[in-house]
């Protein structure tokens, strides 16, 4: 045993002896493994800590809890009737108050108000996020508002201070606390923030335990109290976790198309250090060490190395994180409203998770090179066939395997029924393109090769120096293929994305001012408007749960101008009933199509006070960015169903003459308006792009680094290019090849692999693009738009690709000349 | 054609530097043909790589076709290398992906001194007729230094440097590569300063040198026959 030991050690001291010798192979080998894992783990730990932020928002709101008494028609349950229920003995019943506020410099922040006194204990140990004691500061004037530390620090707040609101008004005394579960949330007492808010019912009651038949009992007492109220078992966690669940499952086959072209970088050198230490494995074998205790110490060695592959890149990763949170919280806060916390934490399991994917990622790319090792005999080992030979059989056998991929791509396409089958088929359709190109350079070579003239035998050179390089050019093309693609596709999406939204906005907000106000009495500014008024469009709406989530009704002035052009995504001849104002017919998003299973003319049962009312869908209209389902009736339509209904906002169409606006604004704060509360349409555009761009730096972020990581993998394959061509270079150097000469031959490949990859990405991109746009974008967020197509993000992807290829041929070159003396003196002695 | 006067040459190694050439004069008139010899290590390629602009010399001179070498750049070697000098090696040294043809001309295109006719007459002389369109892996070790020969003679220069060029041949082929080799290099006008271990195939050169401590060494004159042109 300890003879076997002493000879695993022996050889394996023998192998790492190599990275001692060719200290940059090793360099790259880890750098492939580093910033691959390093990406992946970056959106990892933000989506471990994104999925603890609203477990930690769970907890505190009490959505740990059974059930919740919500009110059907979305009013909110009053106080009296949350009082009478704890009269009838229902104790384990407690409120919940939230509200999203925005600060006087436009910061938003998540209310949360409770009574904690009645808490019952079981849930009070569970808001052990709360600071212990002190609770009568909390309940009595002048009251105190908790914030979380990480919080207060980013609203520049101490204890004491009072945070002022925009709508003038100042939370109470702040107190700041270490504690971080709840996450970016303010607590305060219930009573304290009805009267702050000016509200008098309550968001929704929690129920913390219904032992037996409690929850029947429960549900008539709720009858008799209240019709409006119902008792909702929290058959679903939070409807965060649901709706942020597809921004999720992007972020992370981003990162695993990252990882991915990492791995590009890894099989690379694995494959170079083990072409490189051949002759060395086989005197190994010659010198009586056995097939398996060969293997064992690759595997030793390959466990060290994903060892610190892994290390390094979670420490990279972590801080990745670090710069990529703002993005991804921006993002969450923009579509979902989750607001995140900006700690973060590796968890083991990301550990865990990311040493078993670099580990296979190394076998992946170890095993066909040691199988076919082991497969030859010593003799043959020795008289291995020239790399080129290989190469040539390796192409023909990726581009086959190619072939395959893209053909279950096609089949799983049409069996395309979740987000996840979504990415598959993407990744699927990925892997065949970059399966294919090394396939399709080889063949344009030879066929450039083919019809040049004799006089061209420079380029005829190059040609044939191409398919010498391709062997190890063709991963590092392959990763660059998927870099361009997902670049190419992501771009197109978001400027498709961009487009449609900026469209969509402009004719949505066909008004000249917006008014959102508390105060404002609507009937006295229109009752007798001035000339500066040329139209006007009232709106009025309330959330009510349908299908089990939020659920927006609004009520339009069907006669409006910005109505009578509402452009339908899908309309039936039954539409124009609703512009008529014809009673059950209904509008709906697009979100209840797609994520509700929604189809024209079907009918729908909308909750009205405690019975539900049928609508016929006939038509659908875009939503952009909205995660709740929609429904549009007729304004007076929504006054008569619910009666309670608050107002949505209020769009004024100005006169044409220069004081219009200074007349509406005068009357605004005649009617009651506050300063601030109204928006001219060009602002309210210009911050609903600004909002986009927030939402979509993520990706950019996301693919600029995947970029990054694919001109490593670039850097990488030119070096060992040159080291391996070295020998060569030395032998046309001794036939007298000038510089200008040599720069050709070893570059002009290069420059046409470069072509044919970024050609190839533009369909690919295209393809990625239509498969995110018409199938997972629809999958996920429930929108469509088109794809529009534009040649700007190739144009500056080539550029971009010419500067990384050109940079990195230009360090391998200067690396190369370095060399070439050296080589040139052992001309003669290195086989070619 | 050749002339080396007073060269010296050393290497730095861990246990102090070794010298292979202190002080080595040499003298290859132009249409000669002469092999070096000399034990393993005893710095023949190294003589060989002064003499092609490999490498340079620690002190002395080296006149290749009339230039010296202490008056030339870098830029001068690689024209001397391209335009005047050939180099064969044992390992050929092929293009692997670049056709028989292809490769036999390489070098005559580098120097702008391709002549077509003389070409077929070396495919002709050599035996690759059939080749010609032909992968170098697709030859056997043989065929392929023939192939390197033309490459090597067909820009017709002044002075052929082969280093071992039989080192990876059975002996019948070798003989056939040598023979062949000699003749071409005498038809072309050519010189040829060749390293070799075997006295057999020193015997087939106009010269033998040996390379023994530094100093090289004549111990053998065959005769010769005039060049043929």
């Amino acid at each position: 045993m300890t003879g076997t030991l002493t000879r695993l050690l022996r050889v394996l001291i023998t192998l790492l002896s190599h990275h001692r010798r060719h200290p940059l192979q090793t360099l790259f080998l880890l750098t492939g493994l580093v910033t691959g894992v390093a990406l992946w783990s970056a959106v990892q730990v933000i989506n471990a800590h994104a999925r603890a932020s609203y477990a930690e928002a769970d907890q505190v709101l009490g959505a740990q809890a059974s059930h919740w008494v919500r009110s059907v028609s979305g009013d909110g349950v009053s106080v009296d009737d949350y009082v009478n229920l704890r009269r009838l003995g229902w104790r384990s019943v407690f409120p919940i108050l939230e509200q999203r506020l925005t600060t006087a410099d436009q910061s938003v922040i998540n209310l949360i108000a409770t009574d904690l006194l009645a808490l019952p204990d079981e849930e009070a140990g569970t808001a052990t996020g709360l600071p212990a004691g002190g609770w009568m500061q909390l309940v009595t004037p002048p009251h105190e508002a908790w914030y979380p530390e990480t919080l207060a620090q980013q609203l520049g707040l101490e204890d004491g201070d009072r945070l002022t609101l925009n709508s003038g008004k100042a939370l109470p005394p702040a107190r700041v606390f270490s504690r971080e579960q709840q996450g970016l949330r303010v607590f305060m007492d219930v009573g304290a923030a009805l009267t702050l808010l000016d509200r008098s019912h309550l968001s929704y009651l929690v129920v913390a335990e219904l032992p037996g038949d409690a929850a029947d009992r429960l549900s008539q007492d709720l009858t008799a109290l209240n019709p409006d109220l119902r008792l909702v078992a929290n058959q679903q966690r939070l409807d965060l976790t649901e709706l942020t669940q597809s921004l999720h499952t992007q972020l992370a086959a981003m990162s695993l198309l990252s990882f991915a072209v990492g791995l590009f970088i890894v099989f690379n050198a694995v494959r170079f250090s083990l072409s490189a230490r051949r002759h060395t494995l086989t005197t190994l074998r010659e010198l009586g060490v056995s097939q398996r205790l060969l293997l064992a110490a690759i595997a030793l060695e390959t466990l060290v190395m994903s060892g610190i592959g892994t290390l390094g890149g979670l420490g990279l990763g972590y801080g990745l994180s670090q710069l990529l949170l703002p993005s991804v919280a921006a993002t969450l806060q923009n579509l979902y409203g989750a607001v995140l916390d900006y700690t973060l934490l590796v968890q083991p399991v990301t550990v865990l998770q990311a040493w078993l994917l670099t580990s296979a990622g190394l076998v992946l790319a170890l095993a066909w090179p040691l199988w076919r090792q082991a497969q030859r005999s010593l003799q043959d080992q020795r008289d291995e066939p020239s790399q080129w030979q290989q190469d040539e059989r390796a192409r023909g056998r990726l581009a086959l395997g190619s072939l395959v991929l893209a053909l279950l791509a096609l089949g799983l396409y049409f069996q395309l029924t979740s987000i996840a089958m979504g990415f598959t088929v993407l990744a699927l359709i990925l892997f065949a393109g970059a399966g294919l190109l090394p396939w399709t350079v080889a063949l344009i070579l030879r066929g450039v090769q083919r019809a040049l003239p004799d006089s061209a035998w420079r380029m005829n050179w190059a040609c044939g120096e191409g398919l010498a390089q391709l062997g190890t050019l063709r991963t590092a093309l392959m990763a660059l293929l998927l870099a361009l693609t997902a670049n190419f596709g992501v771009d197109s999406l978001v400027d498709s994305f961009r487009t449609s939204l900026s469209d969509w906005l402009q004719q949505r907000l066909a008004a000249d001012l917006f008014v959102q106000s508390d105060t404002l009495d609507i009937d006295a500014l229109l009752a007798n408007p001035g000339d500066w008024l040329v139209e006007s469009h009232r709106r009025n709406g309330l959330t009510v749960r349908w299908q089990n989530r939020p659920t927006q009704i609004r009520g339009l002035n069907t006669d409006t101008s910005d109505t009578r052009a509402l452009p339908l995504a899908a309309e039936t001849d039954r539409s124009p009933a609703w512009f008529d104002g014809e009673p059950g017919v209904v509008l709906a998003n697009e979100q209840v199509r797609y994520l509700a299973g929604i189809d024209l003319g079907e009918t729908v049962q909308i909750p009205v006070g405690q019975q539900t009312v049928a609508f016929e869908v006939v038509g659908f209209y875009h939503d952009y960015g909205n995660p709740a389902y929609q429904f549009y009736l007729p304004y007076q339509r929504v006054a008569e169903l619910w009666p309670n209904a608050g107002e949505q906002g209020l769009g004024l169409w100005l006169g044409d003459y220069v004081d219009a606006l200074a007349s509406a604004e005068a009357a605004l704060i005649e009617a009651g308006a506050r300063p601030g509360d109204w928006t001219r349409r060009e602002d309210v555009l210009a911050i609903s792009l600004r909002v986009f761009d927030r939402t979509f730096a993520m990706t950019a972020a996301i693919n600029a680094l995947t970029f990054t990581v694919a001109g490593i993998a670039l850097l990488a394959s030119l070096l060992a290019i040159h080291q391996q061509r070295l020998p060569s270079y030395a032998h046309w150097r001794s036939m007298g090849v000038r510089n200008r000469e040599w720069l050709l031959i070893a570059g002009l490949p290069l420059g046409i692999g470069l072509l044919v990859t970024w050609l190839l990405s533009i369909p690919l991109g295209t393809l990625l693009a239509g498969l995110l746009i018409y199938d997972l974008n629809v999958l996920s967020f429930g929108w469509t738009m088109p794809l529009i197509w534009r040649f700007e993000p190739a144009r500056s992807l080539f550029w971009l690709t010419l500067l990384v290829a050109g940079f990195t041929f230009a360090i391998s070159a200067v690396q190369a000349r370095l060399r070439l003396p050296q080589a040139l003196k052992h001309l003669g002695e290195d086989a070619a | 054609m050749l002339r080396l006067n007073q060269v010296v040459k050393q290497f730095a190694q861990p246990d102090g530097d070794v010298t292979v050439l202190s002080g080595a004069n040499f003298h290859l008139p132009a249409g000669r043909s002469a092999a070096l010899l000399g034990e393993s290590g005893s710095g023949k390629s190294t003589l060989l790589h002064l003499v092609a602009g490999l490498d340079t010399p620690d002190s002395g001179e080296l006149v290749i076709d009339g230039h010296s070498s202490l008056s030339m750049s870098a830029g001068d070697w690689n024209s001397l290398r391209r335009d005047r000098l050939s180099l064969i090696f044992q390992q050929y040294h092929l293009v692997p992906t670049l056709t028989v043809l292809d490769n036999l001309q390489l070098q005559a295109r580098l120097s702008q001194r391709l002549d077509p006719a003389f070409r077929d007459h070396l495919i002709d002389r050599l035996g690759l007729a059939d080749l010609i369109r032909r992968l170098p892996h697709q030859l056997s070790g043989g065929q392929q230094q023939r192939v390197a020969i033309a490459r090597a003679l067909l820009h017709r220069p002044a002075l052929v440097l082969a280093d071992e060029p039989t080192g990876n041949l059975d002996e019948a082929t070798s003989e056939r590569v040598m023979g062949v080799l000699v003749e071409l290099v005498r038809e072309t006008g050519s010189s040829l300063l060749m390293v070799t271990h075997s006295a057999h195939m020193a015997g087939f050169l106009d010269e033998q040198w040996r390379l023994q401590h530094g100093q090289l060494h004549q111990y053998h004159e065959r005769l010769s026959q005039e060049p043929a042109l």
